[in-house]
C-alpha cells in the first residue's frame, strides 16, 4: 500500500547519528588511530597514577589477608559494612554496558553504536572490581574457593538456599555472557586493526584474535546471528543479576531490607548508576580523542532521558517503601525509615535523595540535556548518590531491634583505601582497553551512516 | 465491513456496535439481578470484572504513551486502536459507583467494629477511611481521563493537518503523564485490590497490577487487529511484521508479568513472616491452590515456552489462540487477586454465572465505547509523519 494524497505527510527529520560527513574510510581511520598511534606521555601518566592507585588495592587486600576483617570498622550489628556496598555499587555501574548492547539493540535502537563498545568494556572491569570485595570479605580467603559446589571429600556444600551462593552463579554466568558478548562483536574491528597492522608481531597477535575474520557474507550472516542470540541471552541476565544482588538484602527480615520492590528497584538503581558511568567515562573519551562526530550531542541527550527515566524510578522505589512502611502499621519498618531520614544516618540519606532524585530533575528541560558540563556535573553526583543509596541501606543494619546494641559505622583507613584503590584498578583496565581496542564499533558505526543504506543515493 | 484504503475510514462500520451495546446491557441487567440474590457475592464478581477491563484501558494508556515517548515507528499503524481503548474510560468511572456501595462487603478496614479492635487498622484510618478512599478515586478518574482526552486531542488534531509540533506535544504530554500515571495506578492497586486484606503489605503490588494490564493490553491490541483481519480492514497495514513485533511484546511481557509476580512471591515465601505468608496461604488452600497453579503455568510457564518462538510470533492462529488465553488468565489473575476474602469463600474457588455477567456487562460496554471512537475516523494516524514507516516495516 502506498501512501496516497489524502495520506500526505510530511516526513520527520531525524537527527543525524554520526555527524561530520563520515564515510566508510573516515570511521575506520578515526577510531583505529587511537589504539595504533604512538603511546603518548599522557596517557602513560594517567597509568602511572591509576596503577599505583590499583597498587593501594593491592596492598589493602594484602594487609586485610594478613590481619584479617578487623581492620575494617565492622562491628556488632554492622557485620556488612562497606565491602558490600561497594560490590553492589561496581556490579550496578556492570550493568549499562549489557543493556545498551543487548536490550538496545533487541530495541532497535541504532544510536547504541557509538557508545556500546566503551560501555560494555566498562561493564567488566566494574564486575572485576565488584567480585574482588566478596571474596575478601570471606575472611579465610584461601578458601574462597569453598563458594563454588566443587565436589569434595568432606562432602561440604555451599548452602544453596543463600542468596549469596546465588550471586556467585549469577555474577559469573554474567560476566562469562558479557565477555564473550564483547569479544564477538570486537571480532570485526580486531579484523579492520589486522589489516591495517604494520609490524609482525601486531599482524600476528590481532590475528589470532580476530579468529580469521574475512569479512565474507557468510561470516556476515553468522556474525548477526550470533550477535542476536547473544543479544536475547544477555537481556534476561540484565535483570537477574541486580535482582539476585537485591535479594541478599530482601529475603533477610531486616526492616528497611524485607521488601518486595526489591528486584526490580535495584535493576532500575543499576541501570541508573551504570549510565551515569558511561557518560562520565564517555564524555572525557569524547574531549580527549576528538569522538564528538561519533559520540554526539544526540547520543548524550538520548542517554540524559534513561537517566532522567531510572532516576524517577529509583525515586518511585524510595516513595513507595516510605509509605508502605508507614502504611503497613508494622512499628519496625516505620522506625527505619524515619530514622534513615531524620536519624544518625540522616545526612546520607538525604545526599542520596538530593543526588538520585532531585539532581536528575534538571534533564526534564532540553538545555541541560544538550550542555556538556552540567551532563558531566550531574553524572558525577549521581555517581555519589548511587553509592550512597548501597551505603543508606546497609547502615540500617545500625540500629536493629535491640537499642542496647546499636552501634555508628565508621570506616577505618583500610576501608576508603581499598574503595579507592577499586577505582585504581578500574581506570587501569580501562586505559589499558582504550590504548589497545577500538573504543568504538567500527563495522555497527558503519551500518549507521546514510551510506550504508542499499537504496541511499536513490532519487524517490 | 468496508474500508476505504485511501482514507483509511470505514465506509461500512458493520453492527459491531450494536451487538456490543447489547450484549453490554443484557449483561449489566443479568448483573443486577444478580445483585439481588447475593449483593456480597455481586460486589466481587463487579469489582473482578471492573479490575479486568480498566487495568486493558490503563496498559493501552501506558502503550500510548510508550509509543510518543520511544519515538517509535512501526506501531503507528496500531496507535489508533491504543488510543480508542481509552474511551471507556468515563464508563469505567461510572461503572465505579457500585464499589463505593459495595465498600462495606468489600473492604474490611471500613467496619466499625474491626477497627475498634484492632491498633494496626486504627492506624491506617488516615488512609483507609471511605472519603478518602472516594476521593483518590475520583483523583485517579480525573486523571486518566485528562490524560487520555488530551492525548487523543492531539492525535485527532493531527488528522487535520500536518502539524510537526503536535508530535511533539504528545511527547511531551506522554512524559509527565507517565509520571503522574506510575502514581495514580499505583494507589489504585493499593486502594482497590490490596486494601481487600488491610493487614496485609507490598510494596510491588502496584507493579504487579500494572504488569498484568500492559500485557492484557497488548493482547488486546494483537486480538483487535487479528478481529479485523478476517474482515479485510487493515489487513495490508498491519502486517505479519506487526504481529511478530506484537508477539515479541507478548513474550516480554509475559516474563515482566512473571518477573514482578516472582519477585512478590519468592521475598515473602523466604522470609516467611506470618503477616505477609497469610495472603499467599489463602491462595494455597482449598481449591485456591489449583487457581494458583493454575496462574503458575497457565499465565506464565506454558505461554513463555509457546510464545518464545518466531514461529509462533509469526503464526496468525497460535498468536490469536495466546492472546485469547492470556486475556482469560487475566481476569483468573484478577479473580484471585479479589475473591479469597469473598466472606462466603469457605476457604474455596466457586465460579458463579454472574462472574461471566459481570464480564461481559462491563465488557459489552467498554468495547462499545472503544468501536464507537475507533470506527468513527480514521483507523491509523493518516498524517502522522511516521506511518509510511510504519506501513513498510520490516523485522530484521
Amino acid at each position: 500500500m502506498s501512501a496516497s494524497s489524502k495520506t500526505e505527510t510530511t516526513p520527520v527529520v531525524e537527527e543525524p547519528l554520526i555527524t561530520g560527513n563520515q564515510t566508510f574510510h573516515t570511521v575506520t581511520d578515526v577510531v583505529s588511530r587511537i589504539a595504533e598511534r604512538k603511546t603518548t606521555v599522557t596517557w602513560l601518566a594517567l597509568v602511572g597514577m591509576s596503577a599505583s592507585l590499583a597498587l593501594v588495592l593491592l596492598g589493602s587486600i594484602g594487609y586485610l589477608v594478613w590481619e584479617g576483617v578487623g581492620i575494617w570498622g565492622l562491628n556488632v550489628p554492622v557485620a556488612w559494612g562497606w565491602a558490600i556496598v561497594n560490590f553492589v555499587f561496581w556490579v550496578g555501574i556492570g550493568h549499562a554496558g549489557t543493556l545498551i548492547s543487548a536490550i538496545l539493540h533487541l530495541f532497535r535502537q541504532r544510536w547504541r553504536t557509538s557508545i556500546n563498545r566503551f560501555a560494555e568494556a566498562m561493564t567488566l572491569f566494574a564486575v572485576i572490581c565488584a567480585l574482588i570485595f566478596p571474596a575478601i570479605h570471606v575472611g579465610r580467603i584461601w578458601v574462597v574457593y569453598w563458594m563454588l559446589p566443587i565436589p569434595n571429600q568432606m562432602e561440604m556444600w555451599p548452602q544453596f538456599r543463600s542468596p549469596l551462593l546465588w550471586d556467585v552463579f549469577a555474577v559469573s554466568v554474567y560476566f562469562t555472557v558479557s565477555l564473550l558478548f564483547w569479544y564477538v562483536g570486537l571480532i570485526p574491528d580486531l579484523a579492520t586493526l589486522r589489516d591495517r597492522a604494520k609490524t609482525k608481531i601486531r599482524k600476528l597477535a590481532l590475528g589470532i584474535l580476530s579468529l580469521g575474520w574475512r569479512g565474507g557474507n557468510r561470516q556476515w550472516i553468522n556474525y548477526e546471528r550470533a550477535y542476536l542470540i547473544l543479544a536475547g541471552l544477555s537481556t534476561p541476565l540484565v535483570l537477574s543479576v541486580h535482582s539476585v544482588v537485591s535479594t541478599d538484602f530482601a529475603v533477610s527480615m531486616v526492616p528497611g531490607w524485607h521488601t518486595t520492590i526489591f528486584p526490580p528497584y535495584f535493576v532500575a538503581g543499576a541501570i541508573f548508576s551504570g549510565f551515569a558511568m558511561v557518560m562520565t567515562l564517555g564524555i572525557i573519551v569524547r574531549k580527549i580523542f576528538h569522538l564528538e562526530d561519533f559520540i554526539t550531542i544526540n547520543h548524550l541527550e538520548k542517554m540524559n532521558k534513561i537517566m532522567l527515566l531510572t532516576g524517577m524510578m529509583v525515586g518511585y522505589a524510595y516513595a513507595c517503601e516510605f509509605f508502605v512502611a508507614w502504611y503497613s502499621g508494622n512499628v519496625y519498618e516505620a522506625f527505619t525509615f524515619v530514622n534513615r531520614a531524620f536519624g544518625p544516618y540522616a545526612w546520607a540519606y538525604w545526599i542520596m535523595v538530593t543526588c538520585n532524585v532531585l539532581i536528575p530533575q534538571i534533564f526534564w528541560f532540553r538545555r541541560f540535556r544538550r550542555h556538556v558540563t552540567i551532563m558531566f556535573i550531574a553524572t558525577i553526583f549521581i555517581n555519589i548518590g548511587m553509592w550512597f543509596e548501597r551505603f543508606v541501606i546497609v547502615m540500617s543494619l545500625a540500629r536493629d531491634f535491640l537499642p542496647s546494641s546499636w552501634d555508628y559505622y565508621s570506616p577505618t583507613i583500610w576501608d576508603i583505601l581499598t574503595f579507592i584503590g577499586s577505582f585504581g584498578l578500574f581506570f587501569t583496565l580501562f586505559l589499558l582497553f582504550i590504548r589497545f581496542v577500538p573504543v568504538i564499533a567500527m563495522a555497527e558505526v558503519k551500518a549507521v551512516l546514510p551510506q550504508a543504506d542499499p537504496h541511499h543515493g536513490e532519487k524517490h | 465491513m468496508k474500508l476505504d484504503t485511501e482514507t483509511f475510514r470505514l465506509s461500512e462500520r458493520g453492527g459491531f456496535a450494536k451487538k456490543a451495546l447489547i450484549a453490554g446491557v443484557i449483561g449489566l441487567v443479568v448483573t443486577v439481578v444478580a445483585w439481588f440474590l447475593d449483593s456480597a457475592r455481586f460486589y466481587h464478581a463487579w469489582l473482578t470484572a471492573f479490575a479486568f477491563w480498566i487495568s486493558l484501558s490503563l496498559g493501552a494508556l501506558f502503550f500510548t504513551m510508550l509509543h510518543h515517548l520511544t519515538g517509535a515507528q512501526w506501531s503507528t499503524v496500531i496507535r489508533r486502536m491504543s488510543e480508542s481503548f481509552l474511551a471507556p474510560f468515563p464508563y469505567m468511572a461510572i461503572f465505579f459507583v457500585p464499589i463505593i456501595f459495595g465498600m462495606h462487603d468489600l473492604y474490611h478496614w471500613t467496619h466499625e467494629e474491626a477497627i475498634a479492635h484492632n491498633p494496626i487498622l486504627e492506624w491506617k484510618t488516615p488512609y483507609l477511611n471511605q472519603t478518602f478512599f472516594v476521593i483518590r478515586a475520583a483523583i485517579y478518574f480525573a486523571v486518566w481521563i485528562f490524560l487520555s482526552r488530551r492525548l487523543y486531542g492531539f492525535s485527532k488534531a493531527q488528522d487535520e493537518g500536518h502539524s510537526p509540533e503536535l508530535l511533539a506535544k504528545m511527547r511531551s504530554t506522554s512524559a509527565w503523564g507517565m509520571v503522574i500515571f506510575a502514581l495514580t495506578i499505583t494507589f489504585a492497586a493499593f486502594d482497590w485490590l490490596m486494601s481487600m486484606e488491610p493487614m496485609w503489605y507490598s510494596t510491588i503490588f502496584g507493579v504487579y497490577f500494572f504488569s498484568g494490564g500492559l500485557l492484557s493490553a497488548v493482547c488486546l491490541i494483537t486480538l483487535t487487529a487479528l478481529w479485523l483481519r478476517r474482515r479485510q480492514v487493515l489487513d495490508t497495514a498491519i502486517t505479519r511484521e506487526h504481529y511478530h513485533d506484537l508477539g515479541k511484546l507478548v513474550f516480554g511481557f509475559i516474563i515482566f508479568w512473571g518477573y514482578i509476580g516472582f519477585s512478590q512471591y519468592m521475598l515473602i515465601w523466604y522470609a516467611n513472616i506470618p503477616e505477609e505468608t497469610s495472603w499467599y496461604l489463602m491462595r494455597w488452600e482449598g481449591s485456591w491452590k489449583a487457581v494458583s497453579l493454575l496462574m503458575i503455568l497457565g499465565y506464565f510457564s506454558i505461554p513463555f515456552l509457546i510464545t518464545i518462538f518466531r514461529a509462533t510470533k509469526r503464526s496468525l492462529g497460535l498468536l490469536g489462540f495466546m492472546v485469547v488465553w492470556l486475556l482469560l488468565m487475566h481476569w483468573v489473575d484478577m479473580y484471585w487477586l479479589v475473591f479469597p476474602t469473598w466472606s462466603g469463600a469457605d476457604g474455596n474457588a466457586h465460579f458463579h454465572w454472574m462472574d461471566l455477567s459481570a464480564v461481559v456487562g462491563i465488557g459489552g460496554i467498554f468495547l462499545w465505547a472503544f468501536w464507537s471512537r475507533y470506527a468513527a475516523g480514521p483507523l491509523v494516524p493518516v498524517r502522522d509523519p511516521k506511518l509510511p514507516q510504519s506501513l513498510s516495516h520490516v523485522n530484521f
